[in-house]
């Protein structure tokens, strides 16, 4: 088909029948109004971050520059960056360390593995509000299940999320319980597609497990982590609703990250106009890091198929 | 000597570690779900006290399915993200076709932006939509939510299906084609099948994404529509908290992607593995 | 070639979509109030009839709450004797009013009616959302026969009442909606605790101190003394702190000159705060920070808690028979206060429904606030539906209320103790949700020590308030 080079020679477009050359926007055609009707509040939410715009207001006017200015001189801004990184970083983190740890060890196909693949894949489909109220009954200092097995080992009346200390900790917890199992199941799905005659090789030639792992399979590997860890980066830079679940960015200003704060100030207090700045910025921070990571890996996929 | 001595150990020892790694994880990752289910059948005055010796009630049960009108709502919900998902399939693959044929300039960024919407803030689109909605008529109706759904369900499933695409090579094409066969055909007959694992495993995933979603129904839907992780949440208190009523809403909640995902957990795996890494 | 082709198509359907959302934003204006003038109560004809509407269809949005599910319950029955349909959504209490904001902002009439406290209707009617139902009050042809409007308890519908002007009391004004249940705050305590004990029942805050330090761990090592709210939002401020904050004599915001400025940071305000922060330390839960209405209530059925300082109808529903593991075990009593013989000062809520000015079905929706705040109905939901505390005088004095508040001892004393000097505290301002929310912010980090003193914390809250309402110009009203 088009676009590609037929036996080295250059493809003379003109020679292609009309019908056949519009056929790529033919196909496109309805994907793309899908999309282009979705890039619309993208634009408004750019232009309106210039007004004073509030439901407020009979009328709106232009303020300029005053939103944005008020944000970057202001301490909240800064310590929703920080938050957001945080977050974002320490659960993706965990996320695929646990993730890659889990696939690995399902790599070796038994019953038991074979049930609990199926089975791991459960706690993903949970609505993260509700795995959040499980897991605040649980956690519960006076009514909970997992408080009466904690104060088996002597710890009682663990915080979890009411204390500025360990708030973080917790809201990753459940994020790492709904979503580690998006990672097991891309490493899985890179671990199962791993040719087999580089490892038969090097079992052959007596190579340690560390070995097998550290040149064979992690590299191969690589391309498959590339999209858990963009999916569930970009995921947690932006994650809303377990902590406003859980919290609602407390205690304090804990986990106020940048989309909670655009949230409390554009809905529950209705300023939108000055909300809108914050949420751009995290639109831009996620755009640029996502396309980076992409770069990557399309780089690495690329290498990985020999191409 | 001393090598065998410990290639048998490891032998004995290995099976066990990974077993009980696995265990560990499974305690940690299945024993909430467990819980979410034992609570469905507790009464309110049990629910603290007793951890797993109770008397198991089905007033939860009456109190949700029969007492409230959670069925409309799952309906409801099974409308908007199956049909949201049949969107993004019948949309989505087309233009996972496209892209990974056709060269243009900038294909890439193209691409690449179309992965993008996944990722934006859903808080800092959904006040733009919210008022253009308003002013269009589709606030609160199937064809508003479903088309804001495809910001979430559309990314994933073009780009797992393009890299299948790219992996079928032009020449499978070409040879139908010699065969005297149209484009359609050559399309439904030879390509579909051989992009069944990835489209079945994102399309699985989309549907999760979608019918999990909480923030766009929230506030694009008032009383015509009203989803189900909305709808788990009602259970929660008017005179106390129903912990008993929300497991029952939740549990149930989760049986049509435990369904589908049971379904096509042959291609789950398998499907996500994007064709990166070949032979 | 084909990729400029491309790219022509590309920027052509960005170029529309630029133009349609510009349009989109209205372009300058908001198009918000205004509603229509078109069903305005009949005032020609003298006669009242229930079927004036029929064939309507109007849209109300609901909180989860028991008053929501009995109205859920006779929607029929009302659609039989008006002929008006009526299609409702419940939200759960956290994200509800988000929603109904959103909603309202929109100016796009629906919903016709929504379910609202006082607070958030100062902020909703300031921007022009809210319909002032004196106008159907006083119109003979509007309202029911059977209505009597002075039948309703007095401080539940002169909360719903006011001027408009920031820093005026509630009371006076625009009817801004109609109460369907209220609640005071008082206090609620387990009695086996005070007698394996041998205490007596906290009057002033030095015994409610003392009782801290004794029932901590009362009842086994999670267990603690006192239960009050401390979530992240204004929920956390409104019921007991606000209470025994105006006690100790402070109060929110002070007038001065054409400005509305903060005294959250004055002596009686840090006084208090101190005396709060103690008591959760002394004798609060570990999770303070998490606590919203219904933990208090359920620590208090599982015999956690020991006391709870909050809305009197919340523990009400542990103590049905059956309700909970303590049930039978709970009583309860005023609020304590400063020294013996004090007036019982409480702040006051109530859920209320009100219309929306945009609404294109006014005078639908005026028949169903009618039917849904009339003695009929009041009387349904509290006895059968147990909606507390009830709006209507005639359902109090029933013979059926009485007998069914014999399981909650003492729960009317002490509302009679403090109804009479029970008004709504906080100063009516249309930044309602930012000022509460920061402050219950500042009151988590004060309680955790982030603060080198409560006088530090409360001094930027000061800041943080007087920026939220610096906007306010008294001299235009």
């Amino acid at each position: 088909m088009f676009g590609s080079k037929k036996n080295n020679e250059e493809i003379n477009y003109n020679e292609i029948p009309a019908h056949i050359r519009r056929r790529p926007y033919y196909i496109i055609a309805p994907g793309l109004v899908i999309l282009i009707g979705i890039m619309i509040p993208f634009i408004t939410a750019i232009f309106l971050s210039f007004t004073n715009y509030s439901f407020r207001l009979p009328k709106w006017s232009f303020v300029g520059l005053r939103n944005w200015i008020n944000m970057f001189t202001s301490k909240e801004f800064y310590h929703a960056l920080s938050v957001t990184l945080r977050y974002g970083i320490f659960a993706t983190a965990a996320e695929m360390l646990l993730g890659t740890g889990v696939a690995l060890l399902l790599k070796k196909d038994t019953k038991y593995s074979r049930i609990l693949k199926v089975l791991f894949t459960f706690p993903l489909m949970v609505a993260p509000a509700v795995a959040v109220l499980i897991w605040q009954l649980m956690t519960s200092n006076t009514v909970g299940v997992l408080e009466k097995v904690l104060n088996l080992i002597g710890v009682y009346n663990f915080p979890w999320a009411a204390s500025h200390s360990t708030a973080m900790f917790t809201a990753i917890v459940i994020d790492a319980w709904v979503n580690t199992s998006f990672v097991i199941l891309l490493v899985l799905a890179g671990i199962q597609s791993l040719p087999k005659s580089p490892f038969e090789a090097a079992a052959v030639d007596g190579a340690s497990a560390w070995f097998t792992f550290k040149t064979l399979t992690f590299p191969m590997l690589k391309p498959f982590m590339y999209i858990a860890l963009l999916f569930r980066l970009m995921a947690a830079l932006q994650e809303f609703g377990i902590i406003y679940a859980l919290t609602k960015g407390g205690p304090g200003d804990t986990l106020m990250n940048i989309s909670l704060t655009g949230y409390i100030n554009g809905f529950t207090y209705q300023k939108l106009a000055s909300a809108l700045p914050f949420l751009l910025v995290l639109w831009l921070l996620i755009n640029k890091t996502a396309k980076f990571l992409v770069k990557r890996q399309r780089h690495l996929a690329n290498q990985a198929a020999g191409k | 000597m001393n090598q065998h001595k410990q290639k048998g150990i490891m032998r004995i020892l290995e099976p066990v570690g990974r077993n009980l790694g696995l265990t560990l994880f499974a305690m940690f990752a299945l024993f909430p779900l467990i819980w979410m289910v034992i609570c469905a059948f507790k009464s309110d005055a049990q629910m603290y006290n007793t951890v797993f010796r109770f008397t198991p009630t089905l007033e939860n049960f009456r109190a949700v399915l029969i007492g409230s009108d959670y069925f409309r709502a799952f309906f409801q919900n099974l409308l908007v993200a199956g049909g949201a998902v049949i969107v993004t399939v019948i949309a989505g693959v087309p233009c996972a076709y496209a892209l990974a044929r056709y060269n243009f300039r900038k294909k890439e960024d193209v691409a690449f932006q179309i992965l993008s919407f996944k990722f934006a803030p859903e808080i800092m689109v959904i006040l733009p939509i919210f008022l253009i909605f308003q002013k269009i008529g589709i606030y609160d109706t199937y064809l508003g939510l479903i088309w804001v759904y495809q910001l979430i369900t559309m990314p994933l499933l073009i780009w797992v299906v393009r890299g299948y695409f790219e992996d079928i090579s032009v020449e499978v094409e070409q040879a139908a084609q010699l065969d005297g066969y149209t484009w359609y055909e050559v399309f439904f007959k030879t390509l579909i099948p051989l992009i069944k694992p990835g489209l079945v495993a994102s399309a699985l995933l989309a549907f999760i994404f979608a019918w999990n979603s909480f923030t766009f129904p929230l506030i694009l839907s008032g009383s015509k529509i009203q989803t189900i992780t909305i709808t788990a949440l009602r259970y929660i208190a008017s005179d106390t908290v129903h912990y008993g009523q929300v497991a029952v809403a939740s549990t149930i909640a989760v049986l049509p992607e435990v369904i589908v995902a049971l379904f096509i957990q042959k291609h789950l795996v398998r499907g996500l593995s994007f064709g990166a890494v070949k032979g | 070639m084909k990729g400029k082709s491309l790219k022509r198509v590309f920027a052509a359907m960005m170029a529309a979509a630029l133009v349609a959302g510009m349009a989109g934003c209205g372009g300058g204006s908001n198009d918000s109030g205004g509603g229509s003038g078109s069903d305005q109560p009949s005032s020609n004809s003298g006669e009242f009839d229930w079927k004036a509407y029929e064939g309507t269809t109007i849209e109300i949005q609901m909180v989860q709450h028991t008053a929501s599910e009995a109205m859920v319950n006779k929607l029929e029955e009302f659609e039989e004797l008006t002929g008006i349909h009526v299609e409702y959504s419940i939200t759960p209490e956290s994200s509800y009013f988000d929603k109904v904001s959103t909603a309202l902002a929109s100016g796009s009439g629906s919903p016709d009616l929504f379910m609202s406290g006082a607070y958030q209707l100062w902020d909703y009617s300031s921007a022009g959302y809210v319909e002032d139902l004196n106008t159907y009050l006083d119109d003979a042809g509007a309202v029911s026969p059977d209505y009597d409007f002075d039948d309703f308890v007095a401080s539940a519908v002169n909360a719903l009442k006011w001027s408009g002007v920031p820093g005026e009391a509630v009371g006076t004004g625009q009817q801004l909606g109609i109460p369907l249940a209220f609640e005071v705050y008082t206090m609620a305590y387990n009695t086996r605790a005070f007698e394996e004990n041998g205490l007596e029942v906290p009057k002033t805050y030095d015994e409610l101190l003392e009782v801290c330090d004794a029932l901590q761990k009362w009842n086994g090592e999670n267990s603690y003394a006192v239960a009050v709210r401390g979530a992240r939002d204004w929920g956390t401020i409104h019921p007991a702190y606000m209470s025994m904050y105006a006690a100790f004599g402070a109060k929110d915001f002070e007038i001065e000159g054409d400005k509305l400025v903060s005294a959250v940071n004055s002596k009686e305000a840090v006084e208090m705060t101190e005396f709060f922060v103690d008591m959760i330390n002394r004798g609060g839960s570990s999770s303070w920070s998490k606590y919203t209405w219904y933990d208090c209530g359920v620590d208090l059925g599982t015999g956690n808690a020991a006391i709870v300082l909050d809305a009197d109808n919340n523990p009400v529903h542990q103590n049905w028979e059956g309700a909970s593991e303590e049930a039978g075990n709970i009583a309860f009593a005023p609020l304590p206060v400063a020294g013996e013989g004090d007036p019982q000062i409480s702040n006051y809520w109530t859920w209320s429904i009100a219309m929306n000015s945009a609404s294109q079905n006014k005078g639908a929706a005026w028949y169903y606030i009618m039917y849904f705040t009339g003695k009929d109905f009041a009387k349904y939901a509290t006895i059968e539906g147990n909606s507390l505390d009830p709006a209507r005088t005639s359902v109090w004095e029933s013979e059926e209320f009485q007998t069914m508040m014999e399981g909650q001892p003492g729960y009317i004393e002490a509302y009679e103790a403090t109804i009479e000097n029970t008004t709504i505290l906080f100063t009516p301002q249309p930044y309602f949700f930012e000022t509460t929310t920061e402050w219950a912010a500042t009151l988590q980090d004060i309680v955790a020590g982030k603060y080198n003193s409560a006088q530090d914390g409360l001094d930027q809250l000061k800041t943080k308030m007087d920026k939220a309402v610096e906007d306010i110009d008294l001299s235009q009203y």
